[in-house]
């Protein structure tokens, strides 16, 4: 654990150096991210504009989700987005077998090599938004809140980073991957808003299926002070199974990639 | 000219069908967003829901009608210079573009209109009710918006002979257009700030505007009235793209030479 951890820390220099070369970059970066935030709030104002709930939600507990929304986005771009086409590079190419010598994990490796450090913004600025409604609801988190959330919003990573890499591994076989992550940028939209918003079939299938709502739902209602146990130990469970469920696959397409190989 | 515009049309529909599933995955991701919205609005007004059901359904179709992306084709093209081969071929750019547009609308209608016919077998809320007139007053308008967004998109495309961030300066056109286009509300519900500019600029004319003739919340007047405004819009845009047009070639030769 400690060695990955050193790991880790070497890919985020190395990427640090390299993003530094980029710094003009960075204003702009910094000014897309933050429109974005507010075309996001400006949309959530508009659905106010005629209501003061959503699903039961109110405009502060809509913007704490938001702000849960866009903190787990960010991550996502921040560490998994920019590994997939070199993945897809590397199995094309097959300079994976490079990466199966090496002395660290296979998936670990794939999944966090490359990371692009300005969309931590997206993370900072989730936060604030986060903030915000708890302002607009005037609520303070008690210990016990910032506690939960902080699992359930673990939970919530781990389950991010198993269905990405679940899609990332298809690209053994799938070869345009850009298509892939847009259909995975569409469903994890849904998350934007409550669960009980959706009716019928969506909402089972965003619920149980692929467990969009769990991931951003669970951490917001814990920040909000409406966590019960058994929903966080159904979000932890829920990770782990899909964690060993993207473990699996991706050893077997190693499988494949060596058939192939060979 | 027709026969010119036959074989165009026939390279681009070969060339289509290399990308079925590109095609189909933009599909998928054009529908999601209106159904979030739509599920959205059907929460707040429970009551409306199958007007909601009925407008969203006619935002995807019309988005899908009208969309046009040129814009990313020519800022790549610019940029990476590959531009200048169109310019060697006997005919303008603008109509391998315009080729373009009418073969990927012409698949997506011939998907769309018979799924959205299944539908509304199943589902009455989808079932329109339009009178002859409005049936012509609305295809009308569909070609109307195509128009214009395939104009806007590609004057802003030529933009790139000055700029190299084209693509951002859309991106921020786009954002506009989601609000006071229609899609993320129908315009009614929108505050009246928002709704008095949304008459005047083009966005309207784009998506929501057909949506109003086929649901028959603009008519008479009112009808008069936004077909003249889209049209205005669509002279000011081909003088834009004439002009941008002239000046980016001599840019352009100002460089190459």
């Amino acid at each position: 654990m400690r060695r990955y951890g050193r790991v880790f820390r070497e890919f985020f220099r190395a990427c640090l150096v390299e993003e530094m070369e980029y710094r003009s970059e960075f204003f702009g970066n910094f000014i897309a991210s933050f429109f974005g935030i507010a075309i996001a709030l400006l949309t959530v104002h508009i659905f106010f504009y005629q209501t003061d709930r959503l699903g039961g939600w109110t405009y502060g507990e809509v913007l704490v989700l938001l702000g849960v929304f866009n903190t787990l986005r960010g991550f996502i771009d921040f560490a998994l987005r920019p590994n997939m086409p070199r993945l897809l590079e590397h199995v094309r190419r097959g300079t994976l077998d490079y990466i199966l010598t090496k002395p660290v994990d296979s998936m670990f490796y794939v999944s966090f090599r490359h990371l692009v450090f300005w969309r931590l913004i997206d993370v900072a600025l989730g936060i604030g938004v986060i903030g915000f409604g708890l302002y607009v609801e005037r609520y303070v988190p008690s210990a016990a809140d910032v506690c939960m959330f902080l699992i359930v919003m673990a939970a919530s990573l781990l389950l991010i980073y198993s269905l990405w890499m679940m899609l990332m591994t298809t690209s053994f076989w799938v070869v345009r991957i850009d298509d892939l992550s847009f259909i995975f940028d569409s469903f994890f939209d849904t998350a934007r808003f409550p669960g009980s918003m959706y009716r019928g079939a969506v909402r089972l299938v965003i619920t149980y299926i692929l467990p969009a709502v769990l991931i951003t739902n669970t951490p917001a209602l814990a920040l909000l002070g409406k966590w019960r146990i058994p929903t966080a130990l159904a979000a932890l469970a829920a990770a782990i199974l899909f964690l060993w469920l993207a473990r699996r696959f991706w050893r077997f397409a190693l499988r494949f990639y060596t058939g192939a190989g060979g | 000219m027709i026969r010119k515009y036959i074989a165009l049309l026939r390279m681009k529909y070969i060339e289509m069908l290399a990308y079925r599933l590109a095609t189909f995955v933009w599909m998928t991701g054009a529908i999601t967003q209106p159904l979030i919205t739509m599920f959205v609005w059907m929460n707040i007004h429970p009551e409306e829901s199958d007007s909601f059901v009925f407008y969203f359904m006619a935002v995807i179709f019309v988005e899908r009608m009208t969309s046009a992306w040129d814009v990313w084709e020519l800022d790549r093209e610019i940029r990476e210079g590959t531009f200048s081969n169109w310019l060697l071929r006997p005919l303008h750019p603008i109509h391998w573009a315009i080729a373009e547009n009418i073969i990927y609308k012409w698949l997506f209608a011939v998907i769309l209109v018979p799924v959205w016919v299944v539908a509304a077998t199943f589902w009455p809320a989808l079932r329109p009710h339009m009178t002859a007139s409005q049936i012509m007053l609305f295809l009308m308008a569909v070609v109307l918006g195509a128009a214009l967004r395939f104009l806007l998109s590609y004057s802003c495309g030529l933009l790139a002979f000055w700029m190299t961030k084209v693509a951002a300066v859309y991106g921020v056109i786009d954002v506009i257009s989601l609000f006071l286009s229609g899609r993320i509300a129908p315009l009614g519900l929108l505050p009246p700030q928002l709704r008095e500019w949304s008459e005047w600029l083009p966005f309207r004319y784009m998506i929501s505007f057909p949506i109003e003739i086929a649901t028959g919340a603009a008519d008479g007047g009112e009808l008069a009235r936004g077909f003249a405004i889209a049209a205005g819009w669509m002279m000011a845009l081909i003088g834009a793209l004439q002009w941008l047009w002239k000046a980016g070639m001599r840019k352009n030769q100002a460089v190459g030479g």
